[in-house]
This record gives C-alpha cells, sequence and structure tokens, in this order.
C-alpha cells in the first residue's frame, strides 16, 4: 500500500506510463473487462433487489385482481407514461455521450450528460406532482387510505406496493443523478478521453438499469 | 478501447430509441383497452423487448464478452424461478393447508373443528426455559 502510494501507477516505467491503469492489471484491457464484469455483478444484485418487491407485487396482484386492476386506472396514467418516455429519453443521450467519447468529442459528450441530468430531474418533477395529487386522493398505503373511488380490499396494497416500488426506483434515480453528474464533472475536466472512458460506460450502464426497472413497473402498475 | 477499432454511427442508438418509443406507446394502447385475458402476458412480452432491445444495445451487451452475458442472464433465471414458484405456491393452496386468517390463497377461511394442538418442541414449550438446561444467571 504504501509502495503503492510512494509510486503512482501511471509512472511505473513498465507501464508506459498510463495514467489510468491499476497497478494490479496487467493491462488496460484486462482492467476495463474486469470493471464491467464487477459492474454486471453489482447490476444483477440490483436487479434480484427489484425482484423482491416484484414477487410481493405478483402476490398482492394474484390476490386481489379486481383491486389491483381498479387501482391502476385511478393511477395518473399521462404522468407514468409521460416518464417512461422522458427516461427512454435519457437513456438515449447516456448512450450518446458514450458515442461521443468514443469518437474523441467530449464537449459533446458534457452536453450529453447534462441533458441526462435534465431529463433525470424532470422525472423526479413528474413523480412529485404524482405523489401530491395520490396524497391530496388519499391513496395511501395500509390504514391510511381513504380514498373513495376504490372501495375494494386489497387497494391499500396496491398503494404500498406502489409507493414502495416508485419509492425505491425514485432513490436509484437520486443515486444515478448523483454518480452521472461526477461523471459530467471528470469529463468537461478532461478525466476520460477516447482511450479511456471507463467511468462514463459504468454510470451509463447504471442509469440503463435505473430505464430497465421502470420499463416493468410501468405496465404494472399504471396499465393493468 | 474501442471494442473492435472502428468507428460507430449514432444511428443505431436512435433507431433504438424510436423502437422503443413506439412499443411504449403500443404498451399503452392495449393497456387502455383494458384486454381480460391478454393484458398482462402482452403487456410482459413488450416490456421483455423493451428491456432487450436496452441491455443489447443502449448497455451494449451485444459487443461484450460472454461472460457479462451469463452474468446478468443467471440473475434473470433466478427472477422468472422467484416469481414464478412464489406465484404458484400461493396459486395451489386449499382450505385446509391455510392456517385460520391466513393473507393468502383460500376464499374460505379455515374451519377447524378443534384448535390445532400447540407446537411442543422436544426441549419445551416456546418461551420457557428449556428443560435440562441451566436457568443463565
Amino acid at each position: 500500500m504504501s509502495e503503492a502510494a510512494a509510486l503512482p501507477p501511471g509512472e511505473h516505467p513498465a507501464r508506459g506510463g498510463d495514467p489510468h491503469l491499476a497497478h494490479h492489471f496487467s493491462s488496460l484491457e484486462r482492467q476495463v473487462d474486469a470493471s464491467r464484469l464487477g459492474m454486471w455483478l453489482f447490476l444483477s444484485t440490483e436487479v434480484l433487489l427489484f425482484t423482491g418487491l416484484f414477487v410481493g407485487y405478483s402476490v398482492y396482484r394474484y390476490s386481489f385482481p379486481v383491486a389491483f386492476a381498479a387501482s391502476a386506472r385511478t393511477s395518473e396514467i399521462w404522468a407514468g407514461t409521460l416518464n417512461t418516455a422522458v427516461l427512454i429519453t435519457s437513456s438515449l443521450t447516456v448512450a450518446l455521450a458514450i458515442h461521443f467519447v468514443r469518437a474523441g468529442r467530449q464537449r459533446a459528450a458534457v452536453v450529453c450528460l447534462a441533458v441526462t441530468l435534465f431529463f433525470a430531474l424532470a422525472f423526479l418533477g413528474i413523480k412529485a406532482i404524482e405523489y401530491t395529487a395520490h396524497f391530496h386522493e388519499h391513496q395511501l398505503p395500509g390504514r391510511y387510505y381513504r380514498f373513495e373511488g376504490v372501495r375494494l380490499p386489497g387497494a391499500e396494497m396496491y398503494w404500498a406496493l406502489y409507493f414502495l416500488m416508485t419509492g425505491l426506483h425514485g432513490l436509484h434515480v437520486l443515486i444515478g443523478m448523483t454518480v452521472l453528474a461526477v461523471i459530467a464533472w471528470r469529463t468537461a475536466h478532461g478525466y476520460y478521453s477516447a482511450h479511456y472512458y471507463l467511468g462514463i460506460e459504468l454510470a451509463g450502464l447504471y442509469w440503463h438499469l435505473v430505464d430497465l426497472i421502470w420499463i416493468f413497473l410501468y405496465p404494472l402498475l399504471y396499465l393493468i | 478501447m474501442t471494442e473492435n477499432g472502428k468507428h460507430h454511427s449514432a444511428l443505431p442508438y436512435l433507431l433504438v430509441w424510436v423502437a422503443l418509443l413506439i412499443l411504449t406507446a403500443t404498451t399503452y394502447s392495449t393497456g387502455r383497452m383494458h384486454l381480460v385475458t391478454w393484458a398482462l402476458p402482452l403487456a410482459l412480452t413488450i416490456a421483455v423487448a423493451k428491456s432487450l432491445l436496452v441491455i443489447l444495445f443502449f448497455m451494449h451487451l451485444w459487443e461484450q464478452k460472454g461472460a457479462n452475458r451469463i452474468v446478468i442472464g443467471t440473475s434473470f433465471v433466478f427472477v422468472a424461478l422467484i416469481i414464478s414458484l412464489t406465484v404458484a405456491d400461493v396459486a395451489t393452496r386449499f382450505p385446509l393447508a391455510t392456517p385460520a386468517d391466513a393473507p393468502f390463497g383460500s376464499d374460505v377461511p379455515a374451519q377447524l373443528d378443534e384448535p390445532p394442538p400447540e407446537y411442543q418442541h422436544p426441549a419445551g414449550k416456546i418461551g420457557e426455559p428449556a428443560r435440562g438446561v441451566p436457568e443463565p444467571k
């Protein structure tokens, strides 16, 4: 450890002076492959984290099909649909950021990441409008459910799952925004180039996962 | 670090984006029809198609090494297992297999003529000090 601190990784004469290469990898290519594999493993655990909630949704939906269908019809469908389009477009801008940095156009990549952050903010804004409407209508979990429109057993469980699933997803949006902001700042300061853009790639993978989860949440919570 | 050294065009990303928006519109319009039987299978099929587009092209799994595909593929196998087996459990319960006031599985609450026998642990009742074990001081 002290040796590594005394000798910056890139300065090792045997490594060609690449500042991005960590001292425990023999080549940048292997380092990038290992990082990608690690990110996919992490994303798999994220998928399984959300799966717990999807299992809960499946079981309660099976038990209360009428209440779930009726409650989904009283959700803010316009907001869910608009947010789906917003997230899909933000996924496109992240993919374009990687495309541009691969082509050596860092400024265009920074613009793409900034646009992604804007879309993420828009998503959370729409979500906030939606949550406010549900609070006013008392479409709330458990014993706080007082919505007059749907008076069926199981409706309160729909809203418990709605707030848990969209809440955990919203938390991931916040984390993704933080990561993307850091990556955008580093890109703007010349840390990434066509030679090395691993950080943008991994942050992009995380953001696409946020999109992926929403692709399943949208029809299950809003449409059917 | 580029995968095959040549420059990519941005056009595939735009095509995938358009396809995703079209699929979203399809989910929306078929979801508003409130199809009784086919609503859930159709919505899930479209969602799987959309996620495949995102994973293969936006997340570049198409051009990456096999290990990454195995990792995320295994994850989805376990997602399918845990959801299908849990729902199969709930779907196949019948009254006598379900304790009274249990939340799932039977429309008729279990009606037993006599209360179920109290569970007897070999070491003693739950909550009582176990037999043969000295009291903690």
